[in-house]
C-alpha cells in the first residue's frame, strides 16, 4: 500500500491536475479544450488501471481459461462509454469556438469577456 | 407490479428519445409537423406515467431491468415514489414548454435549425426522466452526459454572439464537472467493486476504504454543485439562462438544474445511506453552508438586476439553496419539502420564463423598467406572472407555501434554526424582487410610447402554456394532500 506500487493513480492525479490548471488557467480557448482533454485521459487512466492487475490475461472464457488472472473487463467497458463522450463534448465545444471565432475574430477569453462588460457598461 | 405495466417506466424514458431520433424523417416529410409530433411523444409519455399512478408503492420502488440482465450485473431502473413523482415533473414542464416552443422558437432559431431544436429538446427531457430513476451510478453519468451536452447546444441554438458566450462558459464549468463525476465514480467503484445503487449501499458499509469513500463523495457532491449551480460554483448559470431562448431558460432553470440538485441527494441517500453518516457527513454540512450562502447571494443579487431574465435566473440561484437545505437536514421533513420544491419551483420559474417570453415576444422588452404599465396591453401575462410570482414568494394558498412550510419544518426539527431563518430572509428577498415588478407592472405609468391602450396580449397557443403553469401553482398548493402522505413515506424509506 506504499506510493510506488500505485503510482498510477498518482500519475492520473497529477494529468488530472494540469488539464484543470490548463482549463482555468489558459487564455485560449482552444488550449483550455486541451486541458479538459487532459483531464479526461487522465480520469480514463485512473479507471483503467483499477482494472489492470500483474500478468493479467484477456478475460475471454474458453477451456483451459483461468478466471482469477484476467483482468477487470468493466472499467474498460465502461472507459468505451466514457471515450464517446468525451469525443462529443469536444466536438460540440470546437464547434462553439469556430462560432467564436467568426463572431469575435478572437481566441482569447480575457478579450471575449472584455467585451462583454463593454456591452454591458 | 405485472404484465406490460411493469415496462412502463422505461417505455416513458425511451419514448422521448425514440421520439428525437424520427424528427429529421419527420421534418422530411413535413417540417410543420415537427413540434406537434415531438409534443405527441411526451404526451404518450406522460399518459404511460399517469397509468403507473398507484402501482408505486409509497415506501418502497420498483425495479426493472434493462434487457433482462439481473442487477447487479445488468442495469437497473429503481423507480421509488419520489423519483417517478419527479419524472411526472419533467414530462408535465418539458410538455407545456415545448408547445410554448411552436410559436415562440421561429423568430429565434433559423428555419433548418428548428427541427435540431426539437430533437435535442427531447433528448433533454428523455434524460432528464432516466436521471432521475436510474439505479445504476454509471447510468446516471451517462444520462447526465445526454442531459448536460444537449442543454449546451440548447443555449447556443440561436447562434448569436452572446449565445456562444454563454453556451461556451456553460461548456467550460459543466465538462469538467463532468469529469469529475466520472472521477468520483471511479473512486467509488475501486473501493467496493459495484456499480448498482442498491448494491453500493450494502457495501459502503463493509468496505474499509473508507478515505477512498469521503474522496469519492466529496468530488461527486462538488460535480454536482456545478451542475446545480450552487453558489459559489454558479457562475454560468446567469448567463447561460437568460440568454437561452425563453422556453429553453425555462427548462433548464424550471427542470436541468434542479434535478441535478436532486441527483446530490440521491447520491447521499441512496448510495451512501444514513450508515455512513460519519462518511458525508462533513461534506453534507459544508454543501448546506453553501446552500444558505446561496439563498442569500441569489435573492440579493436578484434585487439589483436591471435585465427581466437575469434576475429570474438569480432567483433560480437562490432556490437551488432552499432544495439543498431541504434534504441535508437528513429528515423526511425536509427531504419531502425539497422534492416538492423541485416541483413548484420547476412550475413557477416555468411560467416566469415563459411570461418573460411573451413580452420579448410582442415587445422585445428585455429589461425591468421597461415593464411599467405593462398591463395594459398584456394584462394576461401580467396576471400569470403575478400569480407565478405569488409561488416563487411562497406565499399561501400556492405550492411554493407548501414546500417552503416542509423545509423550515424540517430544519426546524432537524435543529437548525438558523438555516430555517435563512430560508425565511430569502423569501422576503424573494418578495422584494418579485413585488417590484408587479408593481411596476400594474401600478406605474408606462413611458410614453410604450405600451399601448388596447388589449395585444402573446397569441393563445404561447398564453395557454403560460396559464396552464401558473394555475398549476394553485393546483398543487390546494390539492398538496394528495402527494405529500406518499412523499413524506418516501422520504421516509429513502433515509432509512
Amino acid at each position: 500500500m506504499n506510493l510506488w506500487h500505485n503510482f498510477h493513480y498518482a500519475v492520473a492525479m497529477v494529468l488530472f491536475c494540469i488539464g484543470l490548471y490548463t482549463v482555468i488557467m489558459r487564455r485560449n480557448i482552444i488550449k483550455k479544450i486541451i486541458g479538459l482533454n487532459v483531464m479526461e485521459t487522465s480520469v480514463f487512466l485512473f479507471l483503467v488501471s483499477i482494472g489492470y492487475r500483474k500478468g493479467g490475461i484477456a478475460p475471454i472464457h474458453g477451456p483451459g481459461a483461468d478466471p482469477s488472472r484476467m483482468v477487470n473487463p468493466l472499467p474498460q467497458a465502461l472507459i468505451l462509454t466514457g471515450i464517446v463522450v468525451a469525443v462529443s463534448v469536444t466536438a460540440l465545444a470546437l464547434s462553439l469556438v469556430i462560432l467564436l471565432y467568426r463572431q469575435f475574430g478572437t481566441l482569447d477569453v480575457s478579450r471575449l469577456f472584455r467585451e462583454e462588460e463593454e456591452e454591458a457598461g | 407490479m405485472s404484465g406490460a405495466f411493469k415496462h412502463l417506466p422505461i417505455m416513458m424514458i425511451t419514448l422521448p428519445m425514440l421520439g428525437a431520433a424520427l424528427m429529421p424523417f419527420v421534418s422530411y416529410l413535413r417540417r410543420e409537423a415537427v413540434p406537434w409530433v415531438s409534443a405527441l411523444f411526451l404526451v404518450v409519455s406522460g399518459v404511460l406515467g399517469l397509468l403507473l399512478a398507484g402501482r408505486i408503492p409509497p415506501d418502497g420502488c420498483v425495479g426493472y431491468r434493462l434487457g433482462g440482465w439481473e442487477p447487479p450485473f445488468g442495469i437497473e431502473l429503481k423507480v421509488d415514489f419520489a423519483g417517478y413523482f419527479l419524472m411526472m415533473v419533467v414530462c408535465g414542464i418539458s410538455l407545456l414548454a415545448l408547445l410554448y416552443s411552436r410559436l415562440y422558437i421561429i423568430r429565434e432559431v433559423e428555419g433548418g435549425k428548428i427541427t435540431a431544436y426539437y430533437v435535442l429538446f427531447l433528448l433533454l427531457s428523455a434524460s432528464m426522466m432516466g436521471f432521475v430513476v436510474t439505479g445504476d451510478i454509471f447510468n446516471l453519468f451517462v444520462f447526465m452526459e445526454i442531459l448536460a451536452i444537449s442543454s449546451y447546444a440548447l443555449v447556443a441554438v440561436t447562434g448569436n454572439r452572446n449565445a456562444v458566450r454563454a453556451a461556451f462558459k456553460y461548456l467550460l464549468m459543466g465538462a469538467p464537472s463532468s469529469i469529475m463525476v466520472l472521477l468520483g465514480i471511479g473512486l467509488l467503484y475501486s473501493a467496493t467493486g459495484t456499480l448498482n445503487m442498491a448494491d453500493l449501499a450494502a457495501r459502503v458499509g463493509e468496505t474499509g476504504y473508507r478515505e477512498v469513500l469521503i474522496a469519492s463523495f466529496a468530488v461527486l457532491v462538488l460535480a454536482f454543485m456545478v451542475k446545480a449551480a450552487i453558489f459559489p460554483l454558479h457562475l454560468w448559470l446567469p448567463d447561460a439562462h437568460s440568454i437561452a431562448p425563453s422556453p429553453m431558460s425555462a427548462m433548464l432553470s424550471g427542470l436541468v438544474v434542479a434535478v441535478s440538485a436532486f441527483a446530490i441527494a440521491r447520491i447521499a441517500f441512496s448510495v451512501f445511506t444514513v450508515h455512513s453518516w460519519g462518511v458525508v457527513g462533513t461534506t453534507l454540512d459544508a454543501l448546506a453552508a453553501a446552500g444558505a450562502a446561496a439563498v442569500l447571494f441569489g435573492g440579493i443579487m436578484a434585487i439589483y438586476q436591471r435585465d427581466f431574465k437575469m434576475m429570474i435566473a438569480y432567483s433560480t440561484i437562490s432556490h437551488m439553496g432552499y432544495i439543498v437545505l431541504g434534504f441535508t437536514a437528513l429528515n423526511p421533513e425536509g427531504l419531502t419539502g425539497a422534492v416538492y420544491h423541485v416541483l413548484d419551483h420547476g412550475i413557477a420559474k416555468a411560467c416566469l420564463f415563459l411570461c418573460a417570453g411573451n413580452f420579448i415576444y410582442r415587445k422585445g422588452y428585455r429589461r425591468i423598467d421597461q415593464l411599467k404599465g405593462a398591463w395594459r396591453e398584456m394584462p394576461w401575462t401580467c396576471f400569470a406572472f403575478a400569480l407565478a410570482a405569488w409561488s416563487v414568494i411562497g406565499l399561501p394558498p400556492s405550492a411554493g407555501f407548501i414546500s417552503k412550510w416542509y423545509l423550515v419544518y424540517g430544519n426546524v426539527k432537524a435543529d437548525r434554526v438558523p438555516y430555517a431563518v435563512v430560508l425565511l430572509i430569502g423569501a422576503i428577498l424573494a418578495a422584494v424582487y418579485c413585488f417590484r415588478i408587479i408593481y411596476y407592472m400594474f401600478f406605474q405609468p408606462g413611458e410614453e410610447g410604450a405600451w399601448r391602450d388596447q388589449v395585444m396580449d402573446a397569441p393563445a397557443g404561447m398564453l395557454a402554456p403560460t396559464w396552464a403553469l401558473s394555475l398549476a401553482t394553485l393546483f398543487f398548493g390546494v390539492f398538496s394532500y394528495l402527494f405529500l402522505d406518499s412523499l413524506l413515506k418516501a422520504a421516509a424509506s429513502l433515509l432509512a
